[in-house]
């Protein structure tokens, strides 16, 4: 176990350099992770707070995303494979149809029912007699969504996102499958050989690198979210304390 | 009390059992059914292995040997100690990739190659029959249309492209000298990069097939290659080691049937070739036939059943 750690430690002070050492594998992963993250925030974020707002569809959506969730991700990697290959044969900006692409629709994937579902339940949950006081002093449509609900509902939304994150960084190791780069390289090319130091290397990169990511998004709600809003929390735990 | 009863019940289920499990054996001996071990037969987790440990299984049961079936294993690194330990006692084997799992060095010679491995596994209590003529070995592949274009047959062919080629293979193939290393030693070979994609399996054949790598690594006997067309590169440089088929079995089953059963098992590898298992390859993989029925009819056609 001793001599396991002391092989550990040499690979960290040997693998960070190079094409294929871990500072690169680390910026693809987060490369990926963060493509995807993002495009899912992009198309999760207005709609769900647009079907919160107008309280219409719900239902619908919410059954829909949560069947997403049921799809395992290895399956979505798989499924798109044979598509983003045609992909890329047809459209000619994209050199190919491994790696990036497939490992992105699986991320993409992965990310946006967390986001949706507490995006809209954000928004649902604000107290209909605020957005009533909103209206009384004249505030309608969009900007009762924008400069009261939005807001209000800040907490959860972060939350989703982060929730989001962190699954999108577990999980981006599976591009390795599907010739993409990143950490997982470490763990499916580590067990190829039977090189457990690499596997364990590659594994014990990827906790860090989430358990950062949750840091880091923690932090960022910690700025973002009004600071009424974030006193209002603070009560409201204290209340229940 | 109540554990007492208890035990007088599980002995008694004890008794019954053993009971059942006597007579069993002795119904068998009466219709020519040979007296000993069953013979464990397994294979590995791929299809040609599931075919030919079917082939080897049927003509067994064909001539009264006692069997029990252990398939889709798993790799060399579970499979072979399994049969070292004895937990499975007939496995067919590939010469060269045995060998050098073994520690030793193959080389194309498939005499020479064999005999290497017998050295190398007789004092783990493994015996290697005899080989027979069909091969598996790493192949080099590209599609049709790049055969043409760029007027290739053998592997060294491709020296004259270096750095314009993308190769795909497996994982572990940068680290083997049968793949990637020997291809840039021996060959000479520079490719613009090496895609990590599975074992001779679909994700390759895509790859390839959609043009998102230029060269594959697949395996010889691989019916698909047949199927879409491929074109199979010349090793020229003689690169690949023997890897010719060959069922490995164990001192205690040896010890057991004796000679009758290696002579049985030697018809059996020596009557199987390269093109009639890339055509059950081709059968079990692309038309999903299945392996038992495969294997049946194979024994069949060539007088064993």
């Amino acid at each position: 176990m001793i001599e396991f750690l002391g092989d550990l430690f040499r690979w960290f002070v040997e693998h960070w350099d190079g094409d294929a050492g871990y500072l690169v594998r680390i910026w693809e992963h987060v490369t990926v992770s963060a493509t995807a993250l993002a495009a899912a925030i992009v198309v999760a974020l207005p709609l769900g707070a647009w079907l919160g707002h107008t309280g219409r569809g719900g239902f619908a959506a919410v059954s829909l995303v949560n069947i997403g969730r049921a799809l395992p991700s290895f399956g979505i990697v798989a499924l798109a494979l044979p598509l983003t290959i045609r992909l890329a044969d047809a459209v000619p900006f994209i050199d190919s149809g491994l790696g990036f692409l497939p490992t992105f629709v699986a991320l993409f994937a992965l990310a946006l029912p967390p986001i949706f579902t507490n995006t809209h339940a954000g928004i649902r949950s604000v107290d209909p007699e605020t957005v009533e006081a909103a209206r009384g002093m004249g505030i309608t449509g969009t900007r009762v969504l924008t400069t009261v609900e939005l807001p209000i509902a800040s907490p959860i939304i972060l939350a989703g996102i982060r929730i989001a994150a962190v699954q999108v960084v577990a999980t981006a190791p599976l591009g390795a499958l599907v010739a993409y780069g990143g950490l997982g390289r470490f763990i499916i090319d580590g067990f190829a050989v039977r090189d457990m130091v690499q596997i364990a290397a590659g594994a014990v990169l990827v906790a860090l690198l989430a358990v950062a990511t949750d840091v880091g998004f923690s932090r960022l709600e910690r700025r973002v979210v009004p600071v009424g809003m974030a006193n209002a929390r603070h009560r409201r735990t204290a209340d229940v304390g | 009390m109540r554990i007492r009863i208890r035990n007088r019940a599980v002995g008694a289920i004890l008794v019954a059992l053993a009971l059942v499990v006597s007579a069993c054996g002795d119904d068998g001996s009466g219709d020519g059914t040979k007296e000993g071990p069953t013979i464990t037969v397994s294979s590995f987790n791929f299809g040609e292995s599931l075919i030919l440990g079917e082939i080897y299984a049927q003509v067994l049961e064909a001539n009264g040997y006692p069997v029990s079936r252990t398939f889709n294993l798993g790799s060399r690194e579970l499979v072979n100690p399994a049969l070292k330990n004895g937990e499975i006692d007939l496995l067919v084997e590939y010469t060269g990739s045995l060998l050098t799992f073994e520690g030793g060095t193959p080389t194309p010679d498939p005499e020479e190659t064999y005999q290497a491995l017998v050295a190398a596994v007789t004092d783990a209590g493994l015996v290697p029959l005899a080989y027979g003529p069909a091969e598996d070995k790493n192949g080099i592949v590209v599609t049709a249309e790049t055969a043409a274009a760029l007027s290739l047959s053998t592997v060294s062919d491709l020296a004259a492209y270096n750095g314009t080629l993308v190769f795909g293979g497996p994982p572990e193939c940068p680290e083997r000298q049968y793949c990637l290393i020997g291809l840039q030693e021996v060959y000479g070979l520079e490719f613009t990069a090496f895609r990590p994609l599975d074992v001779g399996g679909p994700l390759t054949v895509a790859a390839l097939e959609g043009g998102e790598i230029d060269v594959a690594l697949l395996f010889t006997s691989d019916g698909v290659i047949a199927a879409k067309g491929f074109v199979l590169l010349a090793d020229d440089l003689n690169l690949q080691p023997a890897e010719n088929i060959v069922p490995v079995t164990t001192d205690e089953i040896v010890a057991a049937y004796g000679d009758e059963l290696a002579a049985l098992l030697d018809s059996v590898t020596a009557k199987i070739t390269t093109i009639e298992l890339t055509e059950l390859n081709k059968r079990y993989g692309i038309d999903a036939e299945d392996a038992d029925a495969l294997a049946r009819e194979w024994l069949e056609a060539n007088g064993f059943l």
